[in-house]
Order: C-alpha cells, then sequence, then structure tokens
C-alpha cells in the first residue's frame, strides 16, 4: 500500500502553528506512507493542477490530503483524484486549519497534534474501499395529490416546464378551501378571482391529467419510479358532452345535506358541488339518489339536452400510473369544536365555526352571501372567539398563524353587510405578522363597533344558549366576568391535520410529526421536502399556513423536482449508504425501526434486512444498531473508524 | 524536565471527540473560524450523523488509550437526520450504565449538542472536558469491578 501525503500550508495559515518539516518526518514513519509533498495553496487552480499531475505520476494507492475543513473542499479534493483516474473516495482529509493551527496555541502541541492526525488518515484510508456512484433512469413525471392553493402552483408550474403532472383531487371540483371563501385577507380581494387565472392554465393544460373525486390508494416504488394506484368514483356525467346548462338540477327528486356548505342546507343528489367549480360540471352524489335505493328514476337524464351527457353506467375505476415524484398537498382541515363544550358548537344553533361562516359570507353560500341567522333575520351582535385550541397545551401548543386575520377579515365584511351590528374578538393573543396583514386589523381596532376582550383560558369562556338568545359569559384576563348578548357567535378553530393525513401518510411512508402533519426533511431549510427522497410536501398538510405560503411553498416542490429529477438526466444514488451482510443479518428488523427514511425494506423469503440505496440517506444509525453486525456503512465501516481511533491515539 | 519536579509535570489527558458531520464538526469549524484556543487534548473523529457511535468506538478508544470521550451531537429538532442524535443519546445512556459497572467515572464519557454556530461552545465544551479528565487522572486499564 502506497499512501501519498499533501500538505497544504494554505499560505501560512497553517504553517504558522504546524511546522511542516517536522510533520513530515512524523508522517514518513508511517510505514504505508510512500511521500510526502508540500503545496501553498492547494485549492487554487495552481494546487489543483499540481494534485492531479502528480497524482498522475506517483499513482498512490491512496491519498491523505491534509488542509482546511473537509466541509469545505472534500469535494474539490475528490474531483482532482477523479480527474487522476483515482477513486475519489480513496481520500482522507485531515483538518489542520480549522480544528489544529487556528485552535492551539503551543506550535509544538499543534504540530503533534497534526501528526496523530495524519496517522489516523493513513490507517483509516488504508481501509477505505472504491465507491461508485451509481446511476438509474428516472420518470419526470409528477403526482400532485391535492388541487387547493399549493397543489396547483405545483401542478402549474411543472405543466409550464414541461411536465407530465397527474393531479388528484378527492372533491368534484379543484381550488380547495378558497373556492369556498368570498372575500380573502389581508386585502379582500375576491377569492375565487385569486384562483381563476391558475385554474385556467391548469383545466386548459394538455401536461395536467386532471383526476376529481379520486384518491390515492397505493403507492409502492421509490424516488424516480413510483406506481401509484388511484381510485376514482363516478361523476356519472360525462365530460366531454356535458355543456354545463344545470338542466339537469332541477327535476332531480333527492335532497342530501350540503357538505361544501357543512351541513347549513341541503342539495340536490345531482348538483355542481359549488357554483363557479371548475371542472364545471355537476355530479350525482350517488349514495343521496334514489337509483341507490333501487328506483329507476331518470329524471336529469330526461332534462339533459344533450344525449349520453348522463351516465348512469359509470362506475368506479382503478387507475394506474407511473411517475417520478410526488407532492403531498392535501391541505388541512379545523380542530373538532366538540372538544369545547362549553362553548356551545353543536347544541347552540347560533355558533358557527370559521370555515362555516365563510360559507355564510360567500355568494354561493346558504345565504347567497347575507349574514343572517338561521331564522333569516340579521345579527345585531356577533361575537368571534379566537385561538379555540390553539396557543393551549391541553389541546394545540402552536398558532395556527391564520386565525386573527380572517377573523379581522370577518369584522370588515360584518361591518360592510351588516353596519350597525356590534363584533366582539375574545381572543388569547393577536397575531398579524406580514406587511399587508396589519391594515384589516388597523381597521378592526378602529371600528367603533368592534370590541376586545382578551381572555386567559377558553376555560373562561361560556356559551349557553336560551330561548333562542345566546349569551357569551366571559372572565377577562384581567378577572373582570362579563356577558355578551351575541346573535352569533363564530369559533376561530386550530388549523390540524386533514383526516385521511395518517392513513396517505403511511402509504407514502413519510413520516408526520407530533401534531399529525407531514414532517419536513428540515423546518427552516427544506419545508417543501420530506424525509423520503422523491415526495415533497406543499400547503398546510405541512403546517398551518396562509394561501401565499402555500403558492410559495407549491413552488418550492415543483423546484425541487425540477431540481432534483432533471428530465433526461439520470438520477445519481450517493455511495455513501449502508448495506446489509446477508450471512449475518438475523433477520431481527432492529434497523428497520431505527431507520428514519424507511430506506430499509425486509426479505421475507432469506428473512434478511433490504437497504434501498436511493432511500439511504447514509447517517449510519441502523449500523450502530444492528445487534449482529451484519449492517455495515460504506466509508464509515467499523473497520475504518477502529482504525482511525487506534491510528489517532499511537 | 528542566528543573521541574516531575510530579509537577501536568497530565494531559488524551481525548476522543466523536462528532456529528452537520452540527458539531461544523461547529468546531466555527471554532476555528473564529479563532478561538482551547487545549489540543481532543482528536476529532467524525461521522456523518452522531446515531452512528456505536458504543463500541467509545470502548475501543479507552483500550487504545484514552482517557476520556466526548460525543457530540446536534441540539434536539436539529439532527440533519432528523432523530439520529436522539438514539445516540439513548445509547449514551445505556452505555454510561456499563462503564459505571467498570468503575469508568461518568466524566470519561460525556455528550453534548454543539450546533454548526456554537463555535464558542464548543471550545467551552472541549476545555471543560480536558480539565475534568485532568483532574481525574489517567485511565486505569486495569480490570475492575464495582
Amino acid at each position: 500500500m502506497r499512501i501519498g501525503v499533501y500538505f497544504c500550508t494554505c499560505g501560512t495559515n497553517i504553517s504558522d502553528k504546524v511546522d511542516p518539516e517536522q510533520v513530515q518526518v512524523g508522517a514518513m514513519t508511517v510505514p504505508s506512507v510512500a511521500y510526502f509533498k508540500k503545496c501553498e495553496y492547494l485549492c487554487s487552480e495552481e494546487g489543483k493542477s499540481f494534485l492531479q499531475h502528480d497524482l498522475e505520476t506517483e499513482k498512490p494507492d491512496r491519498v491523505v490530503v491534509t488542509a482546511c475543513s473537509p466541509r469545505e473542499y472534500e469535494s474539490t479534493f475528490r474531483d482532482c483524484l477523479a480527474a487522476a483516474g483515482i477513486n475519489p473516495y480513496l481520500m482522507q482529509m485531515v483538518n489542520l486549519r480549522e480544528q489544529v493551527a487556528w485552535v492551539t496555541a503551543d506550535g509544538k502541541a499543534a504540530t503533534e497534534k497534526a501528526i496523530s492526525y495524519i496517522r489516523a488518515a493513513a490507517a483509516r484510508v488504508s481501509h477505505q474501499a472504491p465507491l461508485q456512484e451509481k446511476e438509474i433512469e428516472i420518470n419526470p413525471s409528477v403526482l400532485v395529490i391535492g388541487a387547493g392553493p399549493a397543489g396547483l402552483k405545483a401542478a402549474n408550474a411543472l405543466a409550464a416546464a414541461g411536465r407530465k403532472v397527474v393531479l388528484v383531487e378527492k372533491t368534484p371540483v379543484l381550488g380547495g378551501m378558497p373556492v369556498r371563501y368570498e372575500d380573502l385577507f389581508p386585502n379582500l380581494e375576491c377569492a375565487p378571482c385569486m384562483l381563476e387565472p391558475i385554474l385556467a392554465e391548469v383545466v386548459q393544460d394538455k401536461e395536467i391529467e386532471i383526476l376529481t373525486l379520486s384518491e390515492v390508494i397505493d403507492v409502492t416504488g421509490y424516488c424516480g419510479n413510483f406506481i401509484i394506484k388511484i381510485r376514482q368514483t363516478p361523476r356519472y356525467i360525462v365530460a366531454s358532452k356535458c355543456i354545463a346548462c344545470g338542466e339537469c338540477v332541477g327535476p332531480c327528486p333527492a335532497s342530501t345535506i350540503n357538505h361544501v356548505n357543512y351541513g347549513l342546507n341541503q342539495k340536490k343528489a345531482m348538483a355542481f358541488a359549488i357554483a363557479g367549480g371548475l371542472p364545471n360540471l355537476p355530479y350525482l352524489d350517488f349514495d343521496a339518489c334514489v337509483r341507490s335505493r333501487g328506483e329507476d328514476c331518470k329524471l336529469c337524464q330526461s332534462a339533459c339536452p344533450v344525449e349520453g351527457a348522463v351516465n348512469f353506467d359509470d362506475c368506479e375505476q382503478i387507475l394506474e400510473r407511473n411517475v417520478g415524484a410526488i407532492i403531498v398537498a392535501v391541505g388541512s382541515t379545523l380542530y373538532d369544536c366538540s372538544s369545547f363544550p362549553a362553548l356551545g358548537y353543536g347544541k347552540s344553533p347560533e355558533v358557527y365555526t370559521s370555515l362555516e361562516f365563510e360559507r355564510i359570507l360567500s355568494a354561493s353560500g346558504p345565504t347567497g352571501g347575507k349574514v343572517l341567522k338561521r331564522d333569516g333575520s340579521s345579527p345585531k351582535t356577533v361575537a368571534i372567539v379566537h385561538c379555540v385550541g390553539s396557543l393551549d397545551k391541553a389541546h394545540k401548543p402552536y398558532c395556527s398563524g391564520v386565525c386573527c386575520q380572517y377573523a379581522f377579515k370577518f369584522n370588515q365584511l360584518i361591518k360592510h353587510k351588516v353596519p350597525e351590528a356590534n363584533v366582539y374578538h375574545l381572543h388569547r393573543e393577536l397575531v398579524t405578522p406580514g406587511k399587508e396583514e396589519c391594515a384589516l386589523f388597523a381597521r378592526a381596532t378602529e371600528s367603533p363597533n368592534a370590541r376586545f376582550i382578551r381572555y386567559k383560558s377558553l376555560a373562561d369562556i361560556k356559551v349557553e344558549s336560551h330561548d333562542g338568545a345566546t349569551a357569551v359569559n366571559y372572565t377577562d384576563a384581567a378577572g373582570k366576568s362579563g356577558i355578551i348578548t351575541a346573535d352569533m357567535v363564530v369559533l376561530c378553530p386550530a388549523v390540524v391535520p386533514a383526516e385521511a393525513s395518517g392513513e396517505l401518510a403511511n402509504m407514502l411512508e413519510t413520516a408526520v410529526d407530533n401534531f399529525g402533519f407531514f414532517e419536513e426533511l428540515h423546518g427552516r431549510a427544506d419545508s417543501a421536502q420530506s424525509k423520503i427522497k422523491g415526495i415533497y410536501l406543499a400547503g398546510t398538510c405541512q403546517s398551518p399556513k396562509d394561501i401565499e405560503a402555500s403558492m410559495g411553498q407549491g413552488m418550492a416542490a415543483a423546484g425541487h423536482v425540477l431540481s432534483q429529477l432533471a428530465a433526461g438526466k439520470k438520477l445519481k444514488i450517493e455511495p455513501i449508504t449502508a448495506h446489509v451482510d446477508e450471512l449475518a443479518c438475523s433477520g431481527c428488523e432492529i434497523c428497520r425501526v431505527v431507520c428514519p427514511y424507511k430506506a430499509i425494506g425486509f426479505d421475507g423469503g432469506e428473512e434478511v434486512s433490504v437497504v434501498n440505496a436511493l432511500l439511504c440517506h447514509g447517517c449510519g444509525t441502523c449500523v450502530a444498531a444492528c445487534p449482529s453486525g451484519a449492517m455495515e456503512g460504506h466509508h464509515f465501516s467499523r473497520e475504518q473508524i477502529f482504525a482511525e481511533i487506534e491510528g489517532v491515539l499511537q | 524536565m528542566n528543573g521541574q519536579n516531575e510530579s509537577e509535570v501536568q497530565f494531559e489527558p488524551k481525548i476522543i471527540g466523536f462528532l456529528c458531520n452537520w452540527c458539531s464538526y461544523a461547529g468546531a469549524d466555527k471554532a476555528g473560524l473564529a479563532q478561538i484556543v482551547y487545549p489540543p487534548n481532543v482528536r476529532v473523529i467524525k461521522f456523518m450523523c452522531s446515531g452512528r457511535i456505536d458504543p463500541e468506538f467509545v470502548l475501543q478508544s479507552y483500550r487504545k488509550g484514552a482517557d476520556g470521550v466526548l460525543i457530540l451531537g446536534c441540539h434536539f429538532g436539529d439532527c440533519h437526520y432528523k432523530e439520529g442524535n436522539f438514539r445516540a443519546t439513548q445509547r449514551h445512556q445505556i452505555l454510561l450504565k456499563l462503564l459505571q459497572q467498570h468503575g469508568i467515572e461518568e466524566a470519561r464519557c460525556r455528550f453534548d449538542y454543539v450546533s454548526a454556530g456554537e463555535g464558542e461552545k464548543f471550545a467551552q465544551v472541549v476545555t471543560e472536558m480536558t480539565d475534568a479528565i485532568r483532574k481525574l487522572g489517567p485511565l486505569s486499564r486495569e480490570p475492575k469491578l464495582t
């Protein structure tokens, strides 16, 4: 074994403290070290050229580079090895600048430390094996799950870059929650108008396959090559024939709860999910249809002016699609207000959740956009309870971040629609981050009709209704009690993960956090990536956020796909991964439990663990956990580390 | 010994530092960039993650002459690999019990958290560890049962 040592003096940054001559003497006592060469700036163009040519001439078996931190220049010097025809993983770097020269007072101690590090590096590198970066073909198509702001933005961006997108949406219409809103905070922009341009592009884009009334039911494969199974429930409307005239809706004799309006009114079994929703098609809720009870009703079909547009033979379909990446944008929901019996939700008829109140404000909602009580009268007083379950250790400790802002939007819209009404804000904290968000808050505080009451705990609020009147009893933060006679009470519940999030996360083998939100790779640096390669996150499925942030994250997820799964390029697999010695593996599966990336599968036939190198991030946690010594880490093997320990302590 | 009495020569402990790549090793680099001087006794061995640090490596360090072992990982919630640091702390806790049974003092195997920005903390931990092992003296490799 011939090891070549290259000593960079870094000008005098290293050689001021570490004596190159003495280091050379020390290094040459290591039996496998064949030569020691000094260079002034190894990272400079000259230095790199010298290194490459010298490696070509000397042809060492292994290389030790003593210079600065490997975090800075390891990849540079690996490239030099590769250019010289030496496997780049046959090099070990010694960090003499940041971790010896710059931090040691005494030159003698620094020189001794440098020699011990070189001994360790020489010992370690002798055991290092050549590693190859593997490459696999990728499928550039992308699955986007959820067609709310985040999913739409991602799909639109990917299609614009020429990617084929499969956009799967559970409901009959695209747009997610904003299609249910009238106006948006912070500037009362019309919600459907905000969505219109992007919706129009997505609907017309031939690269995007839109699957409404659809759910992902199975996912296999891995980054670059996923196989997706999708269940599409029948719409009973043939999209290519329907002209969206709505003639079929009128004669329908069956009614059912209107879930889009959170049960505030009824809808026909044959109906448009929401006025103006895209795709502009009605759908038949078969469970509500009298045909589900065996009746041969054909009133909708008879009313339809287009032959064959209503198709009772439509049936559930299981579709299979191949994609290289998945963007999860399934959104979120609101915390269940029945967790707070004292707030009267579900008992007092005039207690609403914020989403129900959004529908009351919406022109497409149950009251046509008028703020009306269930008895049809206008409210004189509305009480809005902020932080219902948010910032509450007993419920959700986090701030949902959007509630204060839509509450101030409600304030403004109530003032506009019922000018004489008083609005009470019962809040724990008030949060309005962002450059525009303060405006609605300012308007609420300046409004003579708005009152602010700060409470300490939700336990200090009790909503009671007697004879059609609703009373909000409260004790404020100062300990003062009061009663508000409210005609309507609006609760602002915490934003929580969508119900099906857990099931989908299991299917995708991605993690969820303590709250059940899809867990990001890194909270600050990589919130649009999941812990699983090839699976990305966008919107409120990852954390509560507003539309602006959701759209931004949708764009970020699309960017990740475009940069990590570049079309026409192969996917590189990092060689520093774990691998299993099948003969030593006892099949205990402990490795599978500790792997944060679900990168380890199990071969039931051979009863051994199998590492998927594509999913492995090379952390080595499984290697340390394996009780049989069957799991080993490329480039961080037991043998290499033992050699390094022994070398440095000699 | 230049007139010094042999007993006056300060014992210089050999300490192995196992550092994760993303936080602690970067923290050590940060100390370097800030040119914070600390005792030269710790020899750093880099891992991708503190979760890779097998208790075997700690024991091997003692066998091969280390007087102390310092394990540094990311702060909770900061682990580049999500939870490797959590596994590392679990293993450290168990290892301490084992070491105790062999008469190896707890201070000879310290676990701490150093982030990429905590150059000063890195220098402080190294200084504290070096002082602590200096006080304890060399690790006796005679088999002991307590």
